[in-house]
């Protein structure tokens, strides 16, 4: 019976038998799940929150459609907008963060003694959770605790210090430290893999040729890792535009540190405007968004490589040249004369 | 080579069979449970119909609810803990804020020692319970989930939305004759919430500290309190007055002081407050809005707070306070006995009115702490039990007095002893909105940003910031707040007046 039934063959069966069929099933089946899963937890989400951005609305109780006045809120709100600017602050340290880190990493891919120590020590942060680094920071700068006392070992007195959170003019880089102090070990870590994976044989044929460790850098391990570099680098930008955790549990985001996210927060759970708080989301999607397009471009024009070389490099180097020759003739000419 | 190939097939469609049921899996087993549980429920929920027909002489209100065609009848009042439901059998499930109350080194009576009390009443009714940590966000989140439980302590809900999501314990009126403070969750006429304890707001202060300080009689103005936190800088180590700015929901908690203590007007908060232009201005006799805020900032900006506020530490203040570090701190009489338990040194610690007199007597708000509401979409048996609960916590169990609350039964007179100070005080209970305004509160809340009486811990952070850096003067802070509140006012199409 069975027999007979699997001998009546469709095109269909034809074709789901065949290797391409099988291929497809297989396709099929392993991609649902993780496509499912994403859209329910991703898309769907996603999709409702942009809905709510032009509704007047709380977490219960009825909407009301606004259009574009939750956007223009946004936009003309002092402190949503304004937030912004403590993200230069996040910037600037994730500028600092990541030369660190690439410094680190470059020292430590030199095989230096005690290199597995090291590399343990500066990661070991990143590893405590940012609610634990919250705390610990802030009786870490509360007045006259860790920070301080150490300071007074180097002969600073206490009532010259500042209260690290308390002075408007400073808190923000006190939180930004303790967000560089975490993230650095990982971002070190992230460059010492890429740098791994550098042929070794090129530094040797770089030594011969008479190239020092700066050199070296330059030329053989900055353009080798440049991938990890941008993915770095749009990493801490994105990160810094949405910095959230010091703040909220070093200061609650009161005192000035109050930053995008921490606002939006706020806006959203303790003023329930669900709707501004969504159009801050898409608002702030979309900054990030142009940053990283602008980042892309930018780095394709940094780390352009020898096989996309830009055509007038070619001609400013035939330019050099004869500006060499030029000056070496004109001083062989001198010396003649001379 | 045929076998293996079906075999793989097999594996792999039930692979993905099973994957898929996941997701539904947890529909499919409760509608299987409750397929092969509905006979079991019926057959008793019909031998309690039986029962409580016995019973129906003593309470019609019970038999009603047995027959379970309208939830409508089941009242709080009609119900009489031992008689009503002894045969009732049901599990529910509570969620409370108490996190703290499930643990067994709780230093009050705990949970558990509630729920053996309850048993011996009510042996068939099992009540488990849930702490939620951060219970004022999750608990709105699990509402609008649905099938959450049985009991909730009620979350800032629309009261708009109340019948939505809870059923009514009886009218108002019905109501405020067996139980008092019940006046937070009325929609309707009807009363959706009854509360699990009440305070009266005052301030936690330390008399060993004040009487080092040479303090001999309790303030009763801001200018005294003002003059005596001076003292204590003066003549002893300790902090006068500690904000604990850096907790944030600790500065929120000045907005309760604004309504009967600084006005001695119940219908001040959820009525006059709405529709006052300007409600934040100088009144020029110490009283209303204008003087709670005005003592915060006349405090920060003399220096009579700790010198570091934005690393305070909410644990560590408990244990200062009690070895007398600290004068005082503004926070509402639930803190009183967590502040007795930090140290060795309970007896210093003591309750004080809010130093505002608006009339020829102090007075001081009083008012409902977190309320019990009991579930719409559960089932009828659940409604009872879960009504009996309630009703036992509030007559018989006295949570309100172990933890340090006044009264909620109405024939319950016994006040506990953190406020003895309070004898000349006369406590005044908000009266609630006039009705179509319920909601009208926390929409100019919402729309002002103000969000008083309701987390606006930043705005009260900010009065502490300008004061310190002197770079907003007081009035100018009360002039902003005014104009957000007119702003909401007109929004929401309120008729303002002075």
């Amino acid at each position: 019976m069975e027999q007979a039934k699997q001998k009546e063959t469709s095109s269909f069966q034809k074709w789901f038998r065949s290797r391409k069929g099988q291929q497809a099933l297989v396709l099929i089946v392993f991609m649902s799940i993780p496509l499912l899963l994403l859209f329910i937890f991703t898309y769907l989400p996603f999709g409702e929150m942009v809905k709510f951005s032009f509704y007047n609305m709380k977490y219960v109780g009825a909407r009301k459609f606004v259009g574009l006045k939750n956007y223009q809120d946004v936009f003309t709100r002092k402190d949503c907008f304004g937030a912004l600017k403590l993200s230069l602050y996040y910037m600037v340290g994730s500028v600092v963060q990541l030369l660190l880190a690439l410094y680190l990493a470059t020292v430590l891919s030199f095989h230096v003694k005690g290199e597995g120590a090291f590399k343990a020590v500066m990661f070991f942060p990143y590893l405590i959770s940012g609610i634990a680094i919250g705390f610990i920071f802030k009786f870490f700068y509360t007045h006259g605790y860790v920070w301080d006392t150490a300071l007074t070992w180097f002969g600073f007195k206490l009532d010259q210090l500042p209260y690290w959170l308390k002075d408007q003019k400073i808190n923000n880089i006190s939180l930004v430290a303790t967000s560089v102090w975490r993230y650095t070990g990982q971002n070190m870590v992230l460059f010492i893999g890429a740098i791994m994976s550098v042929d070794q044989e090129l530094y040797e044929a770089a030594a011969l040729d008479g190239a020092n460790r700066w050199q070296q850098f330059k030329h053989i391990i900055m353009p080798s890792i440049k991938t990890i570099i941008t993915l770095n680098v749009i990493l801490s930008i994105t990160g810094s535009l949405s910095a959230f955790e010091p703040p909220y549990v070093i200061t609650d985001g009161a005192n000035g540190t109050g930053t995008y996210f921490v606002i939006m927060n706020r806006i959203a759970h303790t003023s329930q405007k669900v709707g501004l708080a969504s159009a801050m989301a898409v608002v702030l999607l979309a900054i990030i968004f142009l940053v990283t397009i602008a980042q892309k471009v930018f780095f394709k024009y940094f780390f352009r490589s020898a096989d996309d070389e830009d055509p007038r490099a070619g001609e400013r180097r035939e330019k050099q040249i004869e500006k060499y020759r030029a000056k070496h003739a004109a001083r062989n000419g001198e010396a003649h004369n001379g | 080579m045929k076998m293996k190939k079906l075999l793989a097939v097999a594996l792999t469609s039930a692979m993905t069979v099973s994957l898929m049921a996941c997701g539904s899996g947890s529909t499919d087993t409760s509608s299987a449970s409750a397929s092969s549980a509905a006979p079991a429920a019926a057959a008793t929920s019909a031998a309690a119909a039986a029962t409580s027909a016995a019973a129906a002489a003593t309470s019609a209100a019970a038999a009603a609810t047995s027959a379970a065609a309208d939830s409508g009848t089941l009242s709080y009042n009609s119900i009489e803990l031992g008689t009503t439901g002894t045969d009732l059998t049901a599990s529910i499930k509570l969620l409370t804020h108490h996190t703290d109350m499930l643990k067994d080194d709780y230093t009050g009576t705990s949970w558990s020692s509630y729920l053996a009390e309850f048993n011996k009443m009510y042996p068939n009714i099992t009540v488990d319970i849930e702490g939620i940590t951060d219970y004022a966000n999750d608990s709105l989140l699990r509402l609008q989930g649905g099938k959450w439980g049985d009991i909730m302590m009620i979350p800032a809900v629309d009261k708009a939305d109340l019948a939505t999501y809870f059923i009514p314990y009886g009218t108002v009126d019905d109501i405020n004759s067996t139980v008092n403070y019940a006046v937070q969750w009325n929609y309707d006429g009807q009363c959706y919430g009854i509360p699990s304890t009440a305070n009266a707001q005052g301030i936690v202060y330390n008399k060993a500290v004040f009487t080092k300080a040479g303090i001999t009689e309790l303030p009763t103005t801001p200018d005294d309190f003002i003059a005596d936190l001076q003292k204590i800088k003066d003549n002893t180590d300790a902090t006068p007055l500690y904000t604990n700015y850096a907790a944030g929901w600790t500065m929120g908690a000045w907005d309760a002081y604004i309504s009967g203590t600084a006005t001695g007007d119940p219908d001040y908060m959820n009525n006059k407050l709405l529709h006052t232009t300007d409600p934040f201005r100088d009144y020029g006799d110490n009283t209303h809005p204008y003087a709670v805020y005005k003592i915060l900032y006349d405090a920060v900006s003399k220096g009579l707070i700790e010198d570091d506020y934005t690393t305070t530490d909410w644990e560590g203040c408990k244990g200062m306070i009690n070895n007398g570090k600290i004068g005082c701190m503004v926070l509402g009489s639930w803190a009183f006995t967590q502040m007795q338990g930090a140290g060795d040194h309970p007896d210093d610690i003591g309750y004080m009115p809010f130093p505002i007199t608006s009339g020829s007597k102090m007075t001081a708000t009083a008012g409902p702490d977190y309320s019990f509401g009991i579930a719409a979409d559960t089932t009828d048996d659940n409604k009872l039990a879960s009504m009996i609960f309630v009703k036992w916590m509030t007559e018989k169990s006295g949570f309100s007095y172990n933890e340090g609350g006044l009264p909620i039964a109405a024939d319950d007179t016994k006040m506990p002893a953190l406020y003895d100070s309070f004898k000349d005080v006369t406590l005044v209970v908000d009266n609630p909105a006039q009705s179509g305004e319920e909601d009208l509160l926390n929409k100019l809340n919402s729309d002002s940003e103000l969000n008083v009486n309701n987390g606006g811990n930043d705005k009260i952070q900010k009065i502490v910031e300008h004061a310190a850096n002197g770079d907003e003067s007081f009035d100018d802070i009360m002039a902003e707040w005014n104009t957000k509140w007119d702003d909401a006012q007109s929004t929401e199409g309120v008729t303002a007046a002075e």
